[in-house]
């Protein structure tokens, strides 16, 4: 076990700039500037098509970088051969050889890089014995279930011990229960192995949950970089409040007027009292977009004086919580809500309140946060 | 269509099913037609085609055991027994057309097999696309081309005067060599011209095994550091063997097969020693010779032999792949 507690001195860290993918004409990835840290666990996450798989796939060196520099382990690597970068990489259909079995897919790439045989035998045993695949060391892909694959797939990269793990998707073939418990056991893996992680995913609950920090891309450019709790609680646009968090932020059109005591948004005849922020200020007059995460918003009945008043038209009772799915402004507005020793008041909820310092305003036209509104973890 | 597997499934389950089942058998089958009788229909003009030109001649496999002749015709040619299959064994030129059907599907078996194999994997490897399309089509035209021309333009080439091959002999300072007359060169010129015609179209199986591999095989190796080398010895090669197991074994079934239309036009008197296979001694005894119960009884041991190759062939092909003709 003791060559696998960590990898030695030579740790490492993944360093893109103004990464480029185009594919003749057509830019797909338009400049990424991104530092990974040595040891940490970076999640690329974003909507279908946004380009996380390309990156992912030129630090690989499966495709060729069209413009700008990336350098592993302070390496300048463009024109290095992928097998030369000392990154492994885990596919999202696992891409296990079907003619070979489970000890025979974990040694492949110790068996192209001729390392001698004892050696094989021996970090099979214990790549097998730290992701619990002893039993079916010698059983063929086929005959697997799905999470039993993963595993597999997980041991061929680390048995290589590499600088650095690639992973393109590597839970989205699970179900959702299994999917959660692998999610843990990677978290568990990294924790264990402190090798640098590179993960993509379209999955937001898997971002928050693995990475150290989060990299949210859209269209190919990335919209902000941070920590799961920094991009939950201070998003820098309206497209990673909306991304992120489940359900997600609840956005409103709005003007803002010079209230009493400083600024509020108003629309539709109600009002929600902003925090007396210079930035918010200065927007007076201006058409803004209000976030209000579900979370945020407390359910309110008719009574309250200062609410903002909606129409309910569903509420999911998930156990502890419910969400109130409600119509504001003819847009969908959700709440999450507790439910114990609740339920009765859940049948007269006619509005939300919510705190000013838990408001985001958002540019109206730039979908950016106004700036000053910081919530701190 | 989903009406069919209910016969088969009842007549499998055997008892059991007939019990249970309160309509008879024969009701069964009656009902099962009148509500799909229009995919019966549709089966009829390949059926009648069949028993047309397949199964009524055979009624006169008979001639094979009886002293056949024109005037008596079919029916009143008096039984002999096996007497014509005894003439065959102790027919030095049978027995000749017999060893040279073998020698030659064994080399062709052995030299053949391989090249359609190798060319598939060489495509694979080819990066340019332009390169590789052309290639492709090049290897492939021989096959469209009928073999009366192959057989034409083999002769034009091996010609002593004005044939490329003695040409190019002449340019050593070699004599000319009449290739054609010769046994010992005509089972060179026929397996490989065997190949030359149908080697690139038949490695369009491999090609479609190998454009069945998941290209992410390939990403992964490649991460791990595998050369091209290394991902075909490793990667291609295991991924196309089932296929390559399938194709043995059907080419074992059709070990008789010698494509005897090319041997007809490729040989001469003078090379039938090496050259006459069953076929074409069939072809000659029976249509050029008239001697028709003979060439029958010589035709009907080809098909018997050829008949228990496929079925091994199917049997090991079923036991070792799971996939099998039937
Ligand atoms: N060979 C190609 N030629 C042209 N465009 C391509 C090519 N490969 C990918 N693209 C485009 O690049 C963009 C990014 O693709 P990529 O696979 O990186 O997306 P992704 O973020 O991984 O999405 P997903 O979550 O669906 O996997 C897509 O819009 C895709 O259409
Ligand atoms: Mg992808």
């Amino acid at each position: 076990m003791a060559g696998f507690a960590k990898t030695g001195g030579d740790m490492s860290g993944v360093n893109l700039q103004g990464l480029v993918k185009a594919y003749g004409a057509v830019q797909v990835v338009h400049g990424i500037d991104l530092d990974v840290q040595e040891k940490e666990f970076v999640v690329l996450v974003g909507p279908s098509g946004c380009g996380k798989s390309t990156t992912l796939r030129m630090i690989a060196g499966l495709e060729e970088i069209s413009d700008g520099d990336l350098t592993i382990d302070g390496r300048h690597v463009n024109r290095v051969a992928p097998k030369d970068r000392d990154v492994a990489m885990v596919f999202q259909n696992y891409a296990l050889y079907p003619h070979l079995n489970v000890a025979e897919n974990i040694a492949f790439g110790l068996r192209i890089r001729k390392t001698p045989k004892d050696d094989i035998a021996q970090q099979v045993q214990e790549v097998g014995g730290i992701l619990g695949l002893t039993d079916y060391l010698e059983r063929r892909p086929a005959d697997l279930s799905g999470g039993q694959r993963q595993r597999v797939a997980m041991g061929r990269a680390i048995v290589r011990r590499p600088k650095v793990f690639l992973f393109d998707e590597p839970l989205s073939n699970l179900d959702a229960k299994l999917r959660t418990q692998m999610r843990a056991e990677i978290k568990r893996l990294h924790k264990r192995l402190g090798v640098t992680s590179i993960y993509v995913t379209h999955d937001q609950v898997e971002a928050m949950t693995l990475a150290d920090r989060i990299v949210v891309m859209h269209d190919g450019r990335i919209e902000q970089i941070g920590t799961p709790m920094e991009l939950f609680l201070n998003p820098a646009n309206t497209f990673v409040a909306g991304f992120l968090g489940a359900p997600p932020m609840n956005m409103i059109t709005a003007q803002i007027v010079a209230g009493d005591q400083g600024p509020v948004a108003e629309f539709g005849g109600q009002r929600i009292v902003l925090q007396p922020l210079p930035s918010l200020q200065n927007a007076v007059g201006k058409t803004v977009t209000v976030g209000i995460r579900p979370e945020f918003a407390k359910a309110v009945d008719d009574s309250q004086p200062d609410r903002v008043s909606i129409e309910v038209d569903l509420i999911e009772t998930l156990g502890s919580e419910a969400l109130v799915h409600a119509t504001l402004q003819g847009a969908p507005f959700v709440i999450r809500t507790d439910t114990v020793g609740q339920m009765e008041a859940l049948g007269r909820i006619g509005g939300f309140t919510v705190d000013a310092h838990l408001v985001k305003v958002f540019d109206g036209e730039t979908g950016l946060a106004l700036p000053g509104q910081v919530l701190n973890q | 269509m989903t009406g069919l597997p209910d016969t088969p499934s009842a007549a499998g389950s055997g008892r059991k099913a007939r019990e249970v089942r309160k309509p008879g058998r024969l009701q069964r089958i009656t009902e099962h037609l009148r509500r799909e009788w229009q995919i019966y229909a549709m089966l009829l003009p390949t059926v009648l085609w069949m028993v047309i030109f397949l199964y009524k001649p055979m009624y006169g496999l008979q001639i094979a055991f009886k002293d056949y002749s024109v005037f008596r015709g079919i029916a009143n040619s008096p039984w002999i027994g096996l007497e014509h299959f005894e003439t065959l064994f102790n027919n030095d030129q049978f027995l000749r057309a017999l060893k040279n059907t073998i020698i030659m599907s064994a080399y062709g078996l052995l030299f053949g097999f391989p090249v359609p194999i190798l060319l598939a994997l060489m495509f694979n490897e080819v990066l340019s696309q332009t390169f590789k399309k052309s290639a492709q089509t090049i290897v492939y035209l021989p096959h469209f081309i009928s073999s009366v021309i192959i057989a034409g333009i083999v002769m034009t080439a091996f010609s002593p005067s004005a044939g490329i091959v003695n040409t190019a002999l002449g340019w050593f300072g070699l004599e000319p060599v009449y290739f054609l007359t010769k046994p010992e060169w005509f089972r060179p010129i026929f397996i490989g011209t065997g190949i030359w015609q149908e080697a690139g179209f038949q490695s369009i199986v491999y090609l479609a095994a190998i454009a069945g591999v998941s290209p992410t095989l390939y990403e992964s190796a490649v991460v791990d550091g595998a050369s091209r080398w290394q991902m075909m010895w490793k990667i291609t090669i295991p991924s196309i063997l089932p296929t390559i197991i399938i194709m043995l074994i059907i080419r074992i079934g059709n070990i008789l097969e010698i494509s005897f239309e090319m041997v007809i036009l490729l040989y001469q008197p003078a090379t039938y020693e090496t050259a006459d296979v069953v076929n074409t001694f069939i072809y000659r005894q029976g249509l050029q010779g008239g001697q028709y119960d003979f060439a029958a009884a010589a035709g009907l041991f080809n098909a018997v032999v050829a008949f228990v190759l496929v079925m091994t062939a199917n049997t090991i092909s079923k036991r070792y792949s799971r996939t099998s003709l039937w």
